[in-house]
């Protein structure tokens, strides 16, 4: 796949936009999902996904895959619109996201296929589950690797802490963790709830390579997941800071969990976006 | 770009843009912490959800935001009711119960300690999917020992429903469900007895006992029914356990056939507590669980679920039709 050297981030970063605009457009027509989230990820599902990744589309179930958990499932306009443009479903399919029978839902479920590797609308499960891939990949000699996307708020469910554990124990150097700190939970910052402070310090001391990085700049993004594939015998921690609502000037920063979308701010936000992609 | 708009104009969109909902059972739960000093509140970062966003900010001193950490809060709360408090703890249903089942029996029931579990998105009725959908819990909690199960069919109920909680001395489990639209009437508060289910509709040909937002559903095909000639009796089984056990047996004696609506699996749930009734006391007759028929469900509206997997007035009107046929 890529290498640090050769980013094409000029594409990578066109990718982004467009995934933006579709989460602009998932969101719109009924106000259900997660607007500011998904902003804010563009950047860490674009370097996954478009870069880092062994994938096929063609092949979702191909067992050297590389696997990708989206542990907070609810990241759901993004986590679809990058399926879609990656090519593992038609486009088009985005239109029904949060409509009544649509496999889109709001949390990801894996009756949506393969790509969808776990359910994880539970929180704080998925990065035991991407563990015990991990731990069978290892016995069965694959070469595939093993991220988890988590969210910030999630690390409060003491059931990460028992994988990340075990996940420094076993030196699982095929696992990478790349926690999406865009420091927002429902409740509102969480530092106002329960801070997860000193993480970097915590994860180290749990027997991970730690990076820290800004989430929204996909350069360091790939930097940071090449050298995570150089480290062995640890598991990886990206710790990822990502700012809400990014690439959308008028939400940027803005902490709202969950938002209704008013048509103005979606119109503006769509405006600001197309303006960005035809440029 | 003149048609974007500044990151002020966008907030005060969005600060308009959000409409709350009636919260009678977070102002139930407010009313009973200003008359009881042991009453205190936690949350596993759900407040808005669960109504207790007013707790939050008018008694602050005795409300927990624990974090998104399930078991951590029963535990915390068990410890919290060995020292002479009574918390109720909350979030969605899904994740109050099955989450942390284990130190519930453990640090609430075993001890039979005034742990109150309020759980909110009962059953399929939620957009946000299998994962957010408790078609167990009832199950669950009702097979603890020492735990009280109850479902209020309505906001009206809310707040009798937490008079009930503390009503009974040990651990309870309330299955809530908040209302999904705004009603510009205010709600008027109901009373429940505890341990009474309660007669919504009077009917002599068979008896419907329903719980939740299944008894709204029970009524309207009670109406569906009455054009067909058929007379059926509603039962709001709101005290799943201790089940009112009495009202059953009389109901299905002057009634002889009974359908039983839960928005819950049927394994388990209202309709196995009354089955069980009716076994234990020697009765056979017409009877039928309409419920999820042991399946996983899937996000959507309300309306949608319901009719999808076989809950709503006409499934109910259904299964009537049927025990009447095998009751003839």
């Amino acid at each position: 796949m890529s290498s640090p050297e050769n980013h094409n981030l000029k594409a990578y970063q066109q990718i982004a936009t467009k995934l933006r605009l579709h989460v602009v457009n998932m969101v719109a027509p009924s106000g259900q999902g997660y607007v500011q989230q998904g902003l804010g990820a563009a950047d860490i599902f674009t370097a996954l996904y478009f870069a880092e990744a062994n994938m096929d589309p063609a092949n979702p179930t191909w067992a050297d895959r590389d696997r990708i958990f989206l542990t907070t499932a609810h990241n759901t306009a993004i986590f679809y619109a990058t399926l879609g443009e990656r090519g593992f479903f038609d486009t088009n399919l985005l239109s029904t996201y949060v409509q009544d029978g649509s496999a889109l839902e709001i949390n990801s479920c894996e009756r949506m296929g393969p790509f969808v590797e776990a359910t994880c609308g539970s929180l704080g499960q998925g990065l035991s589950v991407a563990l015990g891939c991990a731990m069978a990949a290892k016995r069965q000699g694959r070469t595939s690797r093993y991220y988890v996307i988590l969210g910030d708020g999630e690390m409060q469910e003491g059931q990460i802490w028992e994988a990340a554990m075990l996940a420094g124990a076993k030196g699982l150097d095929n696992l990478c963790l790349i926690v999406d700190y865009n420091f927002v939970q429902s409740e509102g910052p969480m530092d106002l709830v329960m801070s997860l402070e000193p993480l970097n310090d915590k994860m180290q001391s749990f027997g991970f390579h730690v990076q820290d990085v800004d989430g929204n700049d996909i350069g360091a993004l790939l930097d940071a997941l090449a050298e995570a594939r150089e480290v062995k015998g640890q598991p990886s921690f990206i710790k990822a800071n990502t700012l809400m609502g990014k690439g959308v000037t008028s939400l940027e920063g803005l902490m709202f969990h969950q938002l209704r979308f008013p048509k103005e701010v979606a119109d503006s936000a769509r405006a600001e976006l197309e303006a960005k992609l035809a440029s | 770009m003149s048609d974007t708009l500044s990151k002020l104009e966008a907030a005060d969109f969005i600060n308009r843009s959000f409409k709350p909902l009636p919260r009678s059972y977070g102002d139930a739960l407010v009313e009973a912490a200003l008359n009881d000093e042991r009453v205190v509140c936690l949350t596993a970062d759900l407040s808005p959800p669960t109504e207790t966003d007013r707790f939050r900010d008018e008694l602050p001193e005795r409300f927990h935001n624990v974090g998104i950490a399930e078991a951590n809060m029963i535990g915390i709360a068990g410890g919290m009711a060995r020292s002479g408090e009574i918390p109720f703890v909350h979030s969605f249903c899904a994740f109050v119960t099955k989450r942390c089942f284990d130190q519930i029996t453990m640090q609430a029931a075993y001890p039979n300690l005034p742990v109150k579990i309020v759980g909110f998105l009962p059953g399929v009725a939620t957009l946000l999917g299998v994962s957010h959908q408790a078609i167990e819990d009832v199950a669950m909690m009702r097979s603890v020992p020492n735990m009280m199960v109850f479902e209020s069919s309505g906001p009206q109920y809310h707040a009798a429903a937490v008079q009930l909680a503390l009503q009974h001395d040990g651990p309870v489990y309330l299955r809530m469900k908040r209302p999904e639209k705004i009603t510009d009437d205010p709600i008027v508060q109901l009373p429940l007895d505890y341990g009474k289910g309660k007669v919504q509709r009077n009917g002599t040909d068979l008896t419907i006992v329903a719980a939740g937002l299944e008894v709204v559903e029970a009524l309207d095909a009670a109406e569906i029914l009455t054009k067909e000639g058929i007379d059926a009796e509603v039962i709001d089984m709101h005290t799943i356990k201790p089940i009112d056990k009495e009202l059953i047996l009389q109901s299905a004696s002057a009634t002889g056939a009974m359908v039983t609506a839960e928005n819950h699996n049927i394994i388990g749930g209202l309709g196995s507590a009354v089955a069980e009734v009716l076994t234990d006391a020697g009765i056979g007759l017409p009877f039928k669980r309409v419920g999820v028929q042991d399946q996983f469900c899937e996000g959507g509206t309300t309306p949608y679920l319901l009719k999808k997997f076989g809950l709503d007035s006409t499934a109910i009107a259904s299964a009537c039709r049927d025990v009447m046929k095998r009751k003839s």
